[in-house]
């Protein structure tokens, strides 16, 4: 295993989180991503710092000091076309110098455009979830593009068919995002991440928001009414990690570059050990507010791969995670 | 507790007014969390990072006093700032649950890239 977590931007957080990794011995994690400039793009969260050129470079230097991996995060689903206008072309050419002179490992995008950019540079290029990987097909074009690793589409982290044949139809490395607990096939995913790629970026909207938390309100309230959502949704326990290297995934991604540095501790311990006792909603990375709601016994959780690996995915005909749901989930009092 | 979080209002306002100039508070609550935190909250304007770090003393008494008045133990005080900017927006004094205390304020740096923290409990 491969772990790859996320660095909230701050340096300090970065020493924290390298510290907790040399004293727990956590020699599966093998880098940290972050936001970049919104001045250049936005990204596909929140962004909650927006670290210079100079402290980039002073963060890479460090990070490689302790043998760890720099990647910087401008994934944003859609920049308004900016990216193809001229002054666009030179900003990114620009940036994507600097980030290379600073050291940096790897650049994380979703937009096509951007990955053939890339391919001028020793960078990696990794292709975000963002961009929607879900099927060998889509695989080869960003292939071919130039991606170095695509992030599979969460959607089909259960989709084991679909999952395999990826890794078998391209030459490039497969990644999995562990702790992402987005409803399962949301309604709301591109246009949701599409807000906030402008949002987190200087192309904002010409008037006030009225209603700038839409998107997530919706999405909890649906799971308050029909929990089962929450199993649904597509994430991946520590302890069935082992289910994807056996289809030949060995690189794991952490989500979660806006929540509190300690959590994202716990979650880079947990995941390298590929085992916990507790509430499993204390792992996942949104929306964190229902782990004070519901608790779901990660122990009950053992097995339930197995059944997840062949599910036709037929939610009005099958009804498992119903069942399961009454089982594992209880409302906290 | 009408009249507490008023006059806890204007106090802040009106101290912060005497060092730093326009400051305005528009808004000042007591909150209760899920998780078990309690706290008094202060939205601000015109005030910066800068200002922050400067009068931090002086803004910790002020917000200790206030918190102290309205049952709230100042075990964890910070501003929020916009992100990547140098705009406070907010003021918290926070009451900590077992949680929050390992998790939001446990760590040697701040939680989070827009948060200053002003004060730890000891």
């Amino acid at each position: 295993m491969r772990l790859m977590v996320p660095h909230p931007g701050h340096f300090p957080a970065l020493k924290d989180i390298i510290e907790a990794k040399e004293a727990y011995g956590l020699k599966e994690v093998e880098g940290v991503y972050m936001g970049g400039s919104p001045e250049v793009m936005g990204s596909g969260r929140g962004v909650l710092h927006a670290p210079l050129l100079a402290e980039i470079r002073e963060q890479t230097e460090y990070a490689h000091q302790h043998h760890i991996k720099m990647n910087i995060a401008l994934n944003s689903p859609c920049s308004g076309g900016h990216h193809l206008t001229f002054e666009g072309y030179k900003t990114f050419k620009w940036y994507f110098n600097e980030l290379n002179d600073a050291g940096v490992d790897g650049v994380i995008v979703a937009e096509p455009y951007l990955v053939e950019l890339l391919r001028d540079y020793p960078m990696k290029t990794i292709i975000s979830c963002l961009a929607y990987v879900d099927s060998p097909q889509r695989a080869r074009f960003f292939e071919q593009l130039g991606a170095d690793m695509i992030t599979v589409d969460t959607n089909i982290n259960r989709h084991f068919e679909l999952l395999e044949a990826m890794v078998k139809g391209v030459s490039c490395e497969i990644k999995v995002i562990v702790n992402e607990g987005c409803l399962y096939r949301c309604p709301f995913r591109y246009s949701h991440y599409n807000l906030a790629s402008h949002l987190s970026s200087l192309d904002q909207p010409k008037s006030p928001l009225f209603a700038p938390d839409f998107y997530f309100d919706k999405c909890v309230n649906i799971r308050l009414r029909e929990p089962a959502q929450l199993i649904r949704s597509a994430w991946i326990r520590p302890e069935d990690v082992k289910e994807y290297e056996a289809i030949g995934i060995n690189s794991f991604k952490l989500s979660g570059r806006t929540k509190a540095v300690n959590w994202i501790i716990n979650c880079m311990r947990v995941y390298s050990r590929r085992s916990y006792d507790g509430n499993l909603l204390e792992l996942l990375d949104c929306p964190q507010m229902l782990r004070y709601i519901f608790y779901i016994d990660n122990r009950q959780l053992d097995g339930c791969i197995a059944r997840w690996k062949s599910c036709s995915k037929h939610c009005h005909e099958c009804g498992y995670c119903d069942e399961l749901t009454r089982e594992v989930l209880t409302v906290i009092k | 507790m009408k009249e507490e979080i008023s006059a806890g209002r204007k106090k802040l306002e009106e101290e912060l007014r005497k060092n730093l100039g326009n400051i305005f508070v528009p808004e000042a609550k007591l909150f209760g969390m899920v998780c078990g935190c309690v706290g008094f909250a202060a939205d601000m304007r015109g005030l910066k990072s800068d200002d922050v770090e400067v009068f931090r003393d002086s803004i910790n008494v002020i917000l200790e006093e206030i918190s102290n008045s309205l049952g709230v133990k100042p075990e964890f005080i910070y501003a929020r700032k916009l992100p990547g900017s140098d705009e406070v927006v907010t003021l918290t004094v926070r009451e900590l649950c077992s949680r929050c205390r390992r998790e939001f304020a446990g760590s040697k740096a701040a939680p989070r890239p827009d948060i200053m923290i002003l004060k730890k409990w000891r």
